[in-house]
């Protein structure tokens, strides 16, 4: 078999489109009415705290990243999973509406050079741009 | 069929985006489409002293977006706060219109009638208590021109210079250090310092959550050169200690023997640089005499590292391991905030600072400089240099001085001897005053006093009273000032209107209008030059048409002075993201580095040596012999823990303004206490429990975080929240020089409630 190409059948091409339209179904559902999230409490708020148990590997990867050592926290870029924030929510945010807020100098310039074929997130992964430091040793999930 | 791996994709992708229509992408894509901008407008952020520029999306007259301005030091970069900040102007809490209160209740009212009510309270004060009897609070969160105007209006115009603002809160510390050591206020450098130290000592400051821009371009510096040294000193081990080679950790207030210690281990390792401090430095006692080096060298042996070890908690080694780094580094710059100005000692501990750089010639190099942030993104243009406080006059003249009084007076077109030769009331003498009703009228213009003075309760009760009378001009109807207020103004926000910020670094950038006032809301332009005409003031004093008039006088006036800026012109502004004082020449580019020939414009070319201190008459700087004196109130045994107070990130100031954006509300809601693991473990606090804070002025119950950030007998309080306002706990001792209270230490007695 040609690695380039695959036999797949109609059949199979019909169920992946079915597929798919299932998967985004279910995303856009759960989206528009709201991820299931727990309701934060006063002493707990803000993402990380509880990120750092229920999806440990994300949140990690954020607090060793710039924005983490930066504090820029999840919701500058995700909105507020309620849905009532002043950005819309979203899992991956809109580059236009939201890496443009610090990043439009650096975005204008990759157009330029390289045009509009590739999104930010293809080369840049936001929650892994390393500081090249240890200091996130010292975080409070390293001691968990 | 045979199909490619790329048409396998382009099918996925096309039942995609036939899905997404209506899904939640095609929402947030139509979402940001329609929300797209018609136009940007350039500004300057809100928020803190960093001063970031801003490009304000403008659709439909409104503002809908913002983004960083490339051009402005920032370059681009925002930190959460400013990425958000366009809620706050549309909040349904803006006050659109004026109120008057009535049997104890603000009622709405028309401007003529409320500001009939402002001139008859101000003329029954002028009437019955003469000029003293009035006095005006302002902001380093208003605009330059407003700044001016409204210190010109009382003092050339009313004849009090019972004029202060909240910057007496903030940096009033840093005026006074600067002074005392150069001679001039303002930092001697720039951000761009940043880029090029090779050490950085930041000291009383979390940068990291009070300047969060700044502290992403030290981050920065650290990445690209991972052998520049980063020193943080503060009792809390905040985010900012995370980019630290060394945090040192000590007994609250003992940072002025740290420092001291410092200079010892300096001299002794023969790291000072002699050619430096020998040419360009006077040693001078805490008593004003000058003496030599070796007597500086005689005091400083009651600071050796051991010595200083027993006092402040830090290890002799990591002294001197600091001060090494400090002095070896090929160019260290410091910064500090309010760990250091919110203090009884805070002018002493500014100068102990700019010592430690007179002693290494770590100054007037590309990336040496001793820096002192700033709070509020107008404190230093807009009021300090403005001489918007009770003893100042434009550009950094004095009241007190007889010339300098003149100067200003012939600048203002108005009689020699106009001016009070009496400096003011300083804000804690002034707020005491409106308390005993001997200051009758008050006008207070943006900002929040009866949740950011320290032990608030006096005030507030003070604020209460039927026998004095204030006006406020507040944007925000939740604000706990206007719970007291007699006559609440609406004012134009922040986008609403133009004029000038001048940020920590001396740059003055322009915010140009980019909407209209919402409701009735007027600037502070208009409402203080509605003020001056009612109350008589000669039209000759205030003879504006609009802010850009102010601007152009104020440029004026600072030309005969070391603030020359008159090069800085409103089509200057216009075009370019702010500009660096001083300024002489309107095709000169702005200085970053003060005091030195070549860089300073103040200092002619053919000056025969390279630095000139000129706020000196000899040129000489000053190394000041500031001991180590205790705070004013030290943990006892009925109160044994010491508390602080601060920001965080998410928070500005009074949270007037962040608690209108969802997200900062929600990511910080309710104030809390921040305790040592052992300190919990000692009292049985767990993390969420109800802890009682106990001081001798009030008390007060916050949900305990446990952490390992405050050391051991440190507790540590964020002050945005006003219902659980820790300044009903603080103290309201003040430094003897800068009349700044000592927000950051006092005795409290923590329990499980």
């Amino acid at each position: 078999m040609n690695r380039k190409n695959l036999k797949i059948s109609r059949a199979q091409l019909v169920g992946f489109a079915l597929f798919s339209v299932l998967i985004l179904s279910v995303v856009s559902l759960s989206q528009a009415k709201g991820i299931k999230h727990l309701k934060a409490t006063d002493s707990a708020a803000d993402c990380y705290e509880c990120h750092k148990y229920v999806t440990p590997r994300v949140a990690q990867n954020w607090l060793e990243s710039k924005h983490g050592v930066q504090l820029m926290k999840c919701f500058v870029c995700h909105g507020q999973p309620d849905g009532k924030g002043s950005i819309p929510f979203s899992v991956k945010p809109d580059p236009v509406a939201v890496c443009a807020k610090c990043h439009d100098p650096a975005m204008q310039r990759m157009n330029e050079k390289f045009g509009n074929e590739k999104g930010c997130y293809e080369c840049h992964p936001f929650h892994q741009n390393s500081l090249h430091h240890d200091a996130y040793k010292k975080s409070a999930s390293k001691k968990q | 069929m045979k199909l490619s791996r790329r048409q396998i994709l382009k099918a996925a992708a096309a039942s995609s985006a036939m899905m997404a229509i209506g899904g939640p992408f095609g929402i947030m894509n139509e979402a940001v489409a329609a929300n797209e901008p018609d136009e940007w407008v350039k500004s300057v952020c809100r928020f803190c002293g960093t001063g970031c520029g801003v490009m304000v999306g403008i659709k439909d007259g409104k503002c809908v977006t913002v983004k960083g301005d490339p051009n402005n030091h920032n370059a681009g970069f925002l930190c959460l706060k400013g990425a958000l900040m366009p809620p706050i102007v549309y909040s349904k809490d803006r006050v659109t219109r004026p109120y008057i209160r009535q049997n104890g209740k603000l009622v709405p009212a028309s401007w003529e009638d409320a500001m009939n009510l402002v001139e008859k309270k101000f003329k029954e004060a002028l009437a019955e208590g003469g000029p003293n009897a009035i006095g005006y609070y302002g902001s380093g969160q208003a605009l330059t021109e407003e700044t001016y105007l409204a210190s010109k209006i009382f003092k050339a115009g009313l004849g009090s210079n019972n004029v202060e603002g909240n910057p007496r809160l903030c940096m009033a510390s840093a005026v006074g250090g600067y002074v005392t050591t150069f001679g001039k206020d303002e930092p001697c450098g720039s951000y761009s310092d940043i880029d090029a130290a090779t050490c950085m000592m930041i000291i009383g400051s979390n940068m990291s959550e009070c300047h969060p821009v700044l502290f992403k371009r030290v981050a920065a510096r650290k990445q690209a050169d991972p052998n520049v040294k980063i020193i943080v000193i503060d009792p809390r081990k905040t985010n900012t200690a995370r980019i630290a080679d060394e945090h040192v950790s000590f007994k609250p207030g003992t940072d002025l023997a740290i420092l001291n210690s410092m200079a010892w281990v300096i001299i002794n390792e023969e790291f000072d640089n002699q050619r430096f401090h020998s040419k360009y430095v006077t040693f001078m006692t805490n008593e004003k005499e000058k003496v030599d080096f070796a007597a500086y060298m005689k005091f400083l042996e009651d600071y050796t590292p051991d010595k200083v070890e027993k006092m402040s908690g830090v290890p002799a080694a990591q002294i001197k391991k600091i001060a090494m780094m400090f002095a070896e580094a090929s160019a260290t710059t410091s910064f500090w905030c309010m760990g250091l100005n919110q203090r009884i000692r805070g002018v002493w501990a500014n100068n102990l600072v700019s010592n430690l750089h007179l002693l290494t010639g770590h100054i007037g190099k590309t990336g040496a400089t001793p820096f002192s942030l700033t709070g509020q993104p107008n404190a230093c243009g807009g009021v300090r240099d403005t001489g918007g406080l009770c003893h100042l006059l434009p550009a950094g003249r004095l009241i007190k001085k007889e010339a300098h009084r003149n100067a200003v007076e012939k600048q203002w077109g108005i009689p020699l001897g106009t001016i009070n030769p009496k400096p003011g009331l300083h804000t804690i003498a002034l707020w005491n005053a409106f308390s005993e009703a001997k200051v009758k009228a008050m006008f207070v213009l943006c900002t929040n006093p009866a949740h950011s003075l320290p032990n608030v309760n006096i005030y507030t009760e003070g604020m209460k009273r039927t026998d004095n009378f204030m006006v406020l001009s507040e944007p925000f109807m939740d604000a706990e000032t206007v719970k007291y207020c007699d006559v609440l103004l609406p004012p134009a926000f922040w986008c609403e209107k133009r004029g000038t910020y001048g940020c920590s670094e001396r740059r003055y950038s322009l915010l140009m209008k980019a909407t209209e006032p919402l409701g009735e809301c007027k600037s502070d332009f208009e409402i203080l030059m509605d003020f001056a005409q009612r109350m008589g003031v000669d039209p000759k004093i205030v003879p504006y048409k609009d802010v850009d008039d102010v601007w152009n006088e104020w440029r004026q006036v600072s030309a005969p002075t070391p603030y020359n800026f008159s090069g800085i012109t409103r089509e200057r502004m216009e075009k370019e993201s702010g500009i660096l004082w001083p300024c002489p020449t309107e095709d000169h580019p702005g200085t970053k580095i003060r005091y030195v020939r070549g860089e300073d414009p103040n200092i002619p070319d053919d000056y025969p040596k390279k630095y000139n201190f000129y706020g000196k008459p000899d040129g000489r700087a000053v190394i000041w012999f500031r001991p180590y004196k205790g705070a004013a109130e030290e943990p006892n045994e009925e109160f044994p823990i010491v508390l602080t107070t601060g920001r965080v990130i998410d928070h500005w100031h009074t949270g007037t303004m962040t608690m209108k954006v969802p997200e900062l509300r929600r990511s910080f809601p309710v104030a809390y206490v921040e305790v040592n693991i052992d300190d919990a473990k000692a009292k049985g606090i767990q993390n969420g429990d109800d802890v009682l804070l106990e001081t001798k002025r009030d008390k007060m119950v916050f949900k305990a975080r446990v952490s390992d950030v405050c050391r051991p007998g440190l507790v540590f309080v964020p002050w945005y929240d006003a219902n659980l306002m820790i300044n009903k706990l603080t103290l309201n001792a003040i430094d003897k020089g800068s009349k700044q209270p000592e927000f950051k230490i006092c005795a409290v007695r923590i329990s499980k409630a």
